[in-house]
């Protein structure tokens, strides 16, 4: 049960929901620059629409720290801002680009029908 | 409170941001029902790495989980309520009085001595892959405590 709501209005139909894979949309929202959990929550909203919880993007940020694929920074308040390292970089461009493969194979099929 | 529902370990690492982050969050139903299942998500699959590694395979940090420590202190209650009752046997008739197996003090003992068994047993299981050396150290003191507990009963013939 991962909270993730969809917030952004979409044409998608009854039963597709909405994209959540809280570890890519964690590295997808770290590409542009370092940011705390609060910050990651809004701009994965403007991203793609979808809302984590805050037990979901925590869950997300210990194993992607575990894995190392971002780093903590020094706390600002009580809030620790993260940053993606190289190789969470090399596995971000990696999922992106057998993502955009498949929706491009896709999309291209659909302009066949 | 929903911080307090994760490991130590994790606390020890997230806990302050992660509070913070609560203080920030809505704190609808959605939000609760989240953070309880990431707890429980974290107890059975426990995250690792960087400083909480050494927190989690420290003997000290294994040595605070309930189901390390209970076992130790179930053997040492028995233990100290044992050598009370030959106490107390001592200073009224001047040698020790045998508890029949009846007895409340018999049937206390047992219970101590015997529910620890499903509680080590769950410590084993959760800890033995992830933490080895650090599972069979604490399993050690647990037996050590055991045995502790159950000499005076061999050796007085209680």
């Amino acid at each position: 049960m991962r909270s993730t709501r969809n917030v952004v209005e979409t044409d998608d139909g009854p039963g597709l929901g909405h994209y959540s894979d809280p570890p890519l949309l964690v590295l997808g929202s770290l590409a542009n620059g370092p940011k705390h959990g609060h910050a990651m929550i809004e701009d994965i909203v403007r991203l793609c629409g979808t809302r984590l919880g805050p037990g979901t993007l925590y869950g997300a940020i210990a194993r992607l720290e575990q894995q190392g694929w971002i780093a903590p920074l020094p706390p600002e308040d009580r809030r620790r801002p993260y940053r993606i390292t190289a190789e969470g970089l090399r596995v971000l461009r990696a999922r992106l680009t057998i993502m955009h493969h498949f929706a491009k194979a896709g999309l291209g099929r659909l302009e066949h029908l | 409170m929903l911080t307090r529902l994760y490991p130590p370990a994790w606390r020890d690492r997230y806990g302050e941001e992660f509070k913070t982050m609560l203080e920030m969050s809505p704190g609808d139903l959605g939000t609760v029902a989240d953070s309880v299942w990431s707890a429980l998500r974290e107890h059975v699959i426990p995250t690792r790495g960087g400083k909480m590694a050494q927190e989690t395979n420290s003997f000290g940090a294994m040595m605070r989980r309930p189901s390390a420590y209970l076992p130790v202190a179930m053997s040492l209650a028995a233990l100290t309520m044992v050598l009370g009752a030959v106490a107390v046997g001592l200073a009224r008739g001047g040698h020790v009085a045998r508890d029949p197996d009846e007895g409340s003090i018999a049937h206390l003992f047992q219970l101590l001595m015997t529910v620890q068994w499903p509680i080590t047993l769950f410590f084993v299981v959760k800890w033995l892959k992830s933490a080895p050396r650090q599972t069979m150290g604490v399993l050690g003191l647990q037996a050590a405590a055991w045995l502790v507990g159950c000499a005076p009963v061999y050796f007085l013939h209680l």
